[in-house]
């Protein structure tokens, strides 16, 4: 069937599994969805890996339900916490570590001193290992219900909708709600389906297209200066956030339309005012576990309590604060970057590069303000905030050349390419059609990209199918209508097309 | 302590930790509601609010707290 959720197949199994969803009798729903997932899962990609989030989640429900029952919880957190953490990390992070130790001692001509291996790395561990680690944490700090039934912990822990690239759940949130009886409502199933279809055209009709320019320049970073790498990073911005967030559209809408509710990953980020905000609307359920479960545990370590105390007496209670914070979120982001992948692009174009921005924003906040004070520029006009929005859009595509580039030293090539020639030009020549895409899929993807973001920014001020829904019939249906078929005539299905491989799915 | 006691302490920890003096909490009062009250200052404000009282919020408590009115009944349970 394949693992990606645009396939026809896929579409085939969800009606089936919808079906059977609403006529078993309510008490055993969950037991449809737990079989769905399990066979989604044996399906999705080399079926023995599914040994992984079916041990994973033992590991989880057993450890969580003795760190409640045993007098000795702390030590069940740690054995629990340092398996999954340990799995997670032998799988995805060792060659990280042993390419970073043999680039060193290369750098002195000597010969790689640590193997690499080639583990076969199971569907969204990534996802799935945060999502119950989250529930095993919160059983210690006594925040969530125990769920004392392996197979419902299952069902939650491995639920096919985000099982490969999130949203990333917390059990004392969205777990129970798995276990509840739930009938069938029309507005589930016609508001999923409409989540479902603009996830789509996301996707297949926007990402797709944008991706062909990206691909161009990012796959021959030697071979194009100036507007053109901006072009081609700009495109992959959008390549990203309507993929990334048009699955999460798709695995939203699916939820609904089994009457689950499970939190939003998006909300607009490139709308952003700075890279703080920035992190609060993209990607969402990552930066929230990070917060509760990296970030203010660090804080609170009696390393840090008393880092703060000796910084505040030697640097005064501002600065004192600032810095113990700076260098906490240091090791946060460095987190953050490890988590997107064992390879340094990742590691300093989705972590340190980003905590490189927040100390900045941080530290010229002050002087920023004041000089526009001086200048009588109030810093809380409109226009200034939309060159803040610009700003920040502008810093998030330099972390984006070093997560699409196929290497660390491309990025570099890339950013200096970009800086080395100012033909801007170019841009209206008949060389922007030579990118991978002609003038006819150049115009669909334009209009589609003001489509998008149109329909993204309308959202803002509440439900855009709230407000469909309260249109006339004719007009509900012209509007689902023209966008089912615009999606179906003008998706993207490319040379050899496989259906669309979501980006976020190889985490 | 009454409970308005604790709330005028609670009150001056916030207008301290986030250098406002004109910062009035109620019951109600949220992080969306003071424009600094980010994940970092929450963090601060929990440490301030821990030293002023003598108390020891836990990790819980931190991360599910939902207004001003939430914290300040966990001051008093663990006051009394």
């Amino acid at each position: 069937m394949g693992a990606t959720v645009t396939s026809f197949y896929f579409l085939c199994f969800l009606a089936g599994l919808l079906l059977l969803y609403y006529i078993v009798p309510k008490s055993i729903q969950w037991v449809v969805l737990m079989a769905g997932s399990i066979a989604y899962y044996l399906l999705s990609g080399n079926g023995i890996l599914i040994i992984y989030p079916l041990l994973g989640s033992f590991v989880a429900f057993f450890g969580a339900y003795m760190i409640s029952k045993d007098d000795k919880p702390k030590v069940y957190l740690f054995l629990t916490v340092a398996l999954l953490i340990g799995t997670l990390f032998v799988l995805k992070y060792v060659n990280f570590i042993s390419n970073t130790v043999n680039g060193i001692v290369g750098w002195f001509n000597v010969e790689p001193v640590l193997p690499t291996t080639s583990f076969l790395i199971p569907l969204g561990i990534s996802f799935y290992t945060f999502t119950i680690l989250g529930y095993v944490i919160d059983v210690y700090n006594k925040i969530t219900p125990v769920q004392s039934n392996y197979f419902k912990f299952l069902t939650f822990g491995m639920y096919f909708a985000p099982v490969l690239s999130g949203p990333i759940m917390k059990y004392r949130e969205d777990g129970e709600q798995f276990f509840k009886p739930h009938k069938l409502e029309y507005r589930n199933i016609t508001f999923g389906a409409q989540r479902v279809l603009w996830g789509f055209f996301k996707t297949i009709v926007v990402s797709e297209r944008t991706k062909l320019i990206a691909d161009t320049v990012y796959n021959n970073p030697t071979e194009y200066q100036g507007v053109f790498v901006f072009l081609a990073t700009f495109c992959y911005a959008f390549t990203l956030y309507s993929n990334f967030s048009g699955c999460m559209d798709i695995v939203l809408g699916i939820s609904e339309m089994f009457a689950l509710k499970l939190p939003e990953n998006f909300s607009t980020p490139f709308l952003a005012k700075n890279i703080s905000d920035y992190w609060r609307r993209w990607h969402i359920t990552l930066g929230v576990w990070m917060k509760e479960y990296v970030f203010y545990p660090l804080l609170r370590t009696g390393f840090f309590t008393s880092l703060q105390k000796k910084m505040k007496d030697r640097f005064g209670k501002k600065k004192g604060k600032q810095y113990t914070t700076f260098f906490a979120m240091f090791i946060l982001w460095f987190t953050v970057g490890v988590w997107h992948g064992g390879d340094w692009k990742y590691v300093v174009g989705s972590g340190l590069l980003h905590w490189f921005y927040i100390v900045m924003g941080e530290l010229t906040l002050e002087p920023v303000t004041k000089i526009l004070t001086k200048v009588h520029i109030d810093p809380k006009a409109r226009w200034v905030d939309a060159l803040r929005v610009i700003r920040t859009f502008l810093l998030a595509c330099l972390g984006f050349v070093f997560f699409r580039a196929n290497s660390f030293n491309d990025a570099l090539i890339l950013i200096k390419n970009a800086f080395s020639s100012f033909n801007v030009s170019r841009l209206f020549s008949v060389d922007i059609f030579n990118m991978g895409i002609d003038p006819i899929e150049f115009t669909i993807m334009l209009v589609s990209l003001a489509l998008m973001i149109f329909i993204s920014v309308m959202g803002q001020n509440g439900s855009v199918r709230d407000k469909i829904s309260k249109k006339k019939l004719p007009v509900r249906w012209i509007i689902w209508y023209a966008l089912l078929f615009y999606t179906i005539l003008l998706g993207y299905y490319g040379p050899g097309f496989s259906a669309s491989e979501f980006i976020y799915q190889g985490f | 302590m009454t409970r308005e006691e604790v709330f005028n302490d609670v009150n001056e920890v916030f207008r301290d930790v986030f250098d406002d003096e004109s910062i009035v909490v109620t019951d109600a009062t949220t992080a969306d509601d003071i424009e600094d009250w980010d994940s970092l200052e929450h963090i601060n404000l929990i440490a301030g609010i821990e030293q002023q009282f003598g108390i020891k919020f836990t990790m819980g408590q931190v991360v599910t707290m939902k207004n001003v009115g939430e914290m300040v009944d966990i001051i008093l349970s663990q006051l009394s």
